[in-house]
């Protein structure tokens, strides 16, 4: 693949990105791998959670519950499929393509699920010219992703299941029951090897989403990954993901500081949750769902309007603009409970959080 | 402190056989009972000597009677107050009661060697006021079980000096990477079944982390220590009384909590006949009781085992048949049909996925069959599809279970047992001992047509016992509510028994010898923490209630202590009512009422002096007032030769006609007139020309009117010049304070039914000359959009200068 030589690309896969880690890991594993997994179990484990590998450290990828993580591990060891559950936000992505960099070593075979999503991207199709000038034949067969991983008993991975049509999500029980996809043009089946997986993820509180059948839902091992536990923990994957994301798209602004930061997550905290962080006060929580994703991409598009038009520094006019295009998605209900907000508690807050309010009250006028 | 005795742990014979086979466990610990017996067929001591009360040999036998299931506990509680007690629960698979089974199947002795308790009590006050400001995990604040002082502390950190070996627990369950030192332990002890594995590496565990901790435990809580120190030289002295009883060492097999075992050996000194004699004694008294698994379960502070004893039950089963591996499977089966239980279908192959889901989960823990904690988290995703709350209840279900143990008749039954059955069958109540409910109703009267005075007051003496086990909180009887048709005389319970109720009548034992003596004893405790006037009133009705005259006489006392502090009027009002009633029907339930009409008299008359001064409160607390008024009104009419009525009224007359009071209590205060008639049609009417003038601020005059509607509407209903003169003021007011009044009446005519609305629209309309009927439709109909609109914009009203 041409792809693999490149390193000016935009955003390089798990494998690449961390593929010094993967290495150390693989030298330094002596603990019984599964059919098809490029590394034991444990291996795996470490890899996600962080840990040190001789003079190697591992950086930890997934924040928060590491019990999950090792059910997730213990989900694809037992060949049953895994499906990762949660708000845009907890990390659902992230981890499905860092448990295929580890396992399969290749995060590639995705499918994005969209509303356009059709049974042929699920299974396969055909290269119609090749196929009206050769008749069926197994070069004009165009495999999907999961096909791709049957055949070399990899990981696939299926993002936003639930976007797709209900039929095409059916698609998924027989080869996730039967381990085949029939080909009946060539009178043949194609077989999964050993170490085939799927890894899908689903947003379950967006709008727009088809619910998943029961059926389906049966031949999946599903894991509910919760919204950061503590507002620290939150600061920490924000502030981390931020930093990323920073560097790969080279946005020419100073990091947001910790102060920052810690507004912003406090907001949404606050706003998610219904009450202040102390539990004293309620607050009317806006329609639009208030994840840690889009704290993280505020704070990027802080930083972009910053570089772009401002000093480098990002600006609480930045932040503010940010916050409300983030809150305010529902015209006026959402603007009468950020002002609300903004009035009974930002106000309220003193003096290090009056500028911030002053262009947040701007802003919403 | 002890040397660690590498001599005592591991299977290497005992050398020369000087030494007795000690052997440490984790109470409630399957594998612990697993290996022991193993040890006691290999061994077949001559004496068992186990860590318990040395005092209890008489209840140690009998726990072992035929017909005692588990769970069952022996309670120790000292004879004098303040009652402290001391609860040792035995489960199927704790490791005592199974060494006690052996004991008694193979004809060798059986004997306990801790402290007895009346040491061990006296000793747990002296620690108790040592350490309050420790702040203890299982400090006593609720009753009797959870009173209870540590009794079993198997591994270091189980005795209640807690947070350091909490700490170390934690630094284990990270450090064996495992999510919390209860998987570690399971893991790593619970499932080794291998021969000596268990004894050999728990021993050295325990060594270790004493070894760890000891020094530091002695500078944080050198109370803790020192009893520590105390209890084990104690069993150091029974351990040698038993060799010089002349068993043979070999053959004697020592079970204590693993924390002792390194300090039991024969080089460290016994306990003295003098160092004996001055430890202090409290008398005490012991008895064996039902327990449950659900309390086991509850038990905080507790050992191994507790948090599922169901589950732990499961695996000692599987262990006796040697079939550990089947234990992931029954779980979840298990799980599976509580869901299917409750509605929910999850499929055999869900179940099948869930075994694999724990045996990988466990795989990666390099263990041999998954923990309690694998199975879980496998029944919550396959069960529950990641959402715990989907198999929480059934988790628990299957977790705890509802085992409740049980104790053949004779067996140790405690005093207030019998009492409790004695009048039971005096009451001729022994028929609703039992597990379906079945309805009584009582008439509290006397019956006149027979003979013996017993008789004639069978219902009332039912009455009073049933009010007592009420107050004790045990679940046999709950009373119900009294239909408003129903006299003074009629009471209505509906009677069940259950395993519970067996419990808590045991665990009442502490309080009482009888039902009688525990109930004074439960009123006079609520007695001496009683600080209000409304508390009092209620403990002298209670008292009553249960036909404990000489309690409500103490009760009365306090009542008139706090009396004499001021209360609020609220406060005062509720008193008198409770009094009221309570003297109301004192006839019937043959009580003393004579001394309560002083404080009843007292009250009255401080409740008429305050009425005015609380008067003048915001709305929000005058909703407080007005059910305060009604219910001194009630009194003054229950008791109207009694108190000075009078004065009330004189009050209420001062406070209807006041413009400087809330307004709404005004208006309510002249609706009692009105009700009692004591406001004349030409009163009534000149007062609401007053009110109801243009000249009279709005909020005065129509927060009175909703005062006055608050309580007799008929009364309203019935005087048509009221609704002349509430037609013509409103009439002539301006737009802006026809706006404000319109807030307050239509809160006021909002509680009116349709019915009653009805009739204020024919009213209105002989008022008007339109004809009742027509007006009335016309005032009925719905509003349309844009009235609502209007209305609307009013819950904006600005009331700022008010």
């Amino acid at each position: 693949m041409g792809m693999a030589q490149k390193q000016d690309v935009l955003r390089l896969p798990a494998e690449r990105l961390y593929a010094e880690e993967l290495e150390a890991l693989k030298e330094a594993d002596r603990e019984v791998k599964p059919a098809g997994w490029q590394l034991s179990p444990k291996s795996v484990l470490t890899f996600i959670t962080g840990g040190q590998v001789g003079s190697t450290t591992i950086k930890p990828k997934y924040i928060g519950n590491k019990r999950l993580v090792e059910m997730a591990i213990a989900t694809l060891l037992t060949d049953r499929a895994l499906l990762l559950i949660g708000e845009p936000g907890t990390a659902k992505s992230w981890l499905s393509e860092n448990l295929t960099a580890a396992i399969h070593g290749d995060s590639s075979k995705v499918i994005q699920g969209t509303a356009g999503t059709s049974e042929e991207h699920v299974r396969y199709s055909w290269n119609y010219a090749m196929l009206l000038a050769q008749g069926p034949s197994d070069q004009a067969l165009i495999r999907s992703p999961i096909f791709r991983a049957m055949e070399c008993g990899g990981i696939a991975r299926f993002e936003e299941i639930s976007r797709c049509a209900s039929e095409v999500q059916d698609a998924l029980i027989s080869i996730l029951s039967e381990k085949t996809i029939a080909i009946p043009e060539l009178n043949r089946e194609a077989s999964a090897e050993r170490g085939f997986s799927i890894i899908a993820t689903a947003n379950t509180r967006d709008r727009g989403v088809n619910e998943m059948s029961a059926a389906l839902k049966r031949r999946f091992n599903i894991i509910v990954l919760p919204a950061p536990a503590s507002l620290e923990t939150e600061i920490d994957i924000v502030r981390r993901r931020v930093s990323e994301i920073s560097s790969n798209y080279e946005l020419r602004a100073a990091q947001p500081d910790d102060d920052t930061i810690r507004k912003v997550v406090t907001i949404f905290r606050e706003l998610r949750s219904g009450t202040t962080l102390e539990g004293k006060e309620k607050v009317k929580p806006p329609t639009g769902v208030i994840s840690t994703a889009e704290a993280i991409s505020l704070l990027t598009g802080s930083m972009a309007l910053a570089g772009s038009f401002g000093d480098g520094r990002i600006s609480d006019e930045d932040v503010a603009a940010g916050l409300q295009g983030a809150i305010v998605k529902d015209e006026e209900k959402d603007r009468i409970a950020w002002k609300e907000y903004l009035e009974n508690v930002m106000k309220k807050r003193g003096a290090s959080w009056r500028s911030l309010y002053g262009a947040c009250a701007e802003m919403n006028r | 402190m002890a040397e660690p005795v590498r001599r005592l742990c591991g299977d290497e014979p005992v050398n020369g056989a000087r030494e007795p086979h000690f052997f440490g466990i984790r109470h409630l610990s399957p594998a612990g009972s697993y290996h022991l017996l193993a040890l006691l067929d290999e061994v077949r001591p001559t004496a068992v000597l186990i860590e318990g009360p040395s005092d209890a040999g008489a209840l140690a036998s009998q726990l072992v009677a035929r017909g005692v299931v588990p769970p069952v506990a022996l309670l120790a509680y000292t004879a004098q107050l303040p009652v402290r007690t001391l609860l040792y629960p035995f489960a199927e698979y704790s490791p005592e009661y199974q060494a006690l089974r052996w004991a008694a199947r193979n004809g060798s002795e059986a004997e306990w060697i801790d402290l007895p308790t009346d040491v061990s009590l006296a000793l747990n006050a002296l620690r108790q006021d040592r350490s309050t400001e420790a702040d203890l995990p299982n400090k006593s604040d609720d009753g009797v079980p959870a009173s209870t002082e540590d009794t079993f502390e198997g591994l270091p950190g189980e005795t209640n000096t807690g947070e350091l070996q909490r700490d170390f627990y934690a630094r284990i369950a990270e450090l064996a990477g495992e999510p919390d030192f209860e998987s570690y332990w399971e893991r790593h002890f619970e499932h080794r079944l291998g021969h000596g594995a268990y004894r050999q590496s728990i021993s050295r565990f325990s060594e270790e982390m004493r070894a760890w901790t000891a020094g530091e435990e002695r500078r944080r809580a050198p109370h803790e220590a020192a009893y520590n120190e105390i209890r084990e030289a104690f069993m150091r002295r029974k351990i040698r009384e038993t060799l010089e009883g002349g068993h043979d060492p070999g053959r004697i097999v020592v079970l204590t909590g693993a924390y002792h075992t390194s300090a039991l050996n024969a080089s460290l000194p016994a306990m003295t006949d003098e160092e004996l004699a001055l430890l202090p004694r409290v008398p005490t008294k012991m008895t064996l009781m039902p327990y449950s698994y659900y309390k086991l379960s509850s038990h905080s502070g507790y050992g191994a085992g507790n948090a599922a004893p169901a589950y732990f039950e499961l695996m000692w089963q599987c262990m006796r048949q040697r079939e550990l591996d089947r234990l992931p499977a029954l779980y979840l089966s298990s799980v599976a049909a509580r869901l299917r239980e409750a509605g929910t279908y999850r499929s055999t192959a869900s179940v099948i996925e869930g075994v694999r889901l724990a045996g990988a989960l466990s795989a990666m823990h390099d263990g041999e069959h998954p923990t309690w904690k694998d199975l879980r988290d496998a029944a919550t995703i396959l069960f529950g599809h990641g959402e715990l709350s989907v198999v929480a209840e059934a988790l628990a279900r299957t977790d705890i279970g509802t085992a409740i143990g049980s104790l053949p008749e004779g067996v140790s039954q405690t005093p207030i047992q019998d009492d409790l059955n004695r009048e039971l069958a005096r009451l001729k109540l022994g028929k609703y001992k039992s597990l379906v409910a079945a309805d009584l109703a009582l008439d509290l009267r006397e019956n006149r047509s027979v003979k013996s005075a017993d008789s004639a007051f069978l219902d009332l003496n039912r009455s009073v016992l049933l009010h007592r086990l009420a107050l004790l909180g045990i679940r046999f009887a709950r009373k119900q509510h009294r239909r408003q048709t129903d006299a003074t005389w009629a009471e209505h319970w509906v009677l069940q028994w259950s395993p519970e109720a067996e419990i808590e009548i045991v665990e009442a034992t502490i309080k009482g010898e009888t039902v009688e003596l525990a109930a004074a004893y439960a009123i006079h405790e609520q007695l001496l923490a009683c600080d209000n006037m409304a508390d009092a009133a209620r403990l002298i009705r209670q008292a009553g209630e249960c036909g404990l005259p000489q309690v409500a006489g103490q009760a009365v006392a306090a009542l008139q202590r706090l009396a004499v502090d001021a209360g609020s009027f609220a406060q005062i009002a509720q008193t008198q009512r409770e009094l009221s009633v309570l003297m109301q029907y004192g006839s019937v339930r043959r009580i003393d009422t004579a001394p309560l009409l002083p404080i009843l008299r007292q009250l009255f008359l401080r409740g008429c002096l305050m009425l005015l001064e609380a008067a003048g409160c915001n709305d929000d607390a005058a909703t407080e007032m007005m059910s305060a008024m009604s219910a001194m009104n009630a009194v003054a009419q229950e008791h109207d030769t009694e108190v000075d009525e009078p004065l009330w009224l004189e009050q209420l007359k001062a406070l209807a006609v006041r413009d400087d009071r809330n307004p709404r209590l005004s208006g309510y205060a002249f609706s009692i007139l009105l009700e009692r008639n004591e406001a004349g049609e030409e009163t009534f009417s000149s007062e609401v020309a007053r009110r109801l003038s243009p000249g009279m601020e709005v909020d005065l005059g129509a927060g009175w009117f909703e005062g006055l509607a608050m309580r007799n509407r008929y009364a309203l209903l019935s005087r048509d010049y009221l609704w002349r003169h509430l037609d013509e003021y409103i009439g002539g007011l301006e737009p802006e304070p026809f706006k404000r009044s319109l807030v307050y009446l239509r809160r006021a005519f909002g509680a009116f039914e349709p019915r009653e609305k009805a009739a204020i629209a024919e009213l209105l309309g002989e008022i008007w000359g339109t004809g009742a009927e027509q007006s009335g439709e016309i005032l009925q109909r719905p509003l349309d959009e844009e009235e609502k609109e209007r209305l609307d914009e009013l819950n904006e009203f600005d009331f700022g200068d008010l």
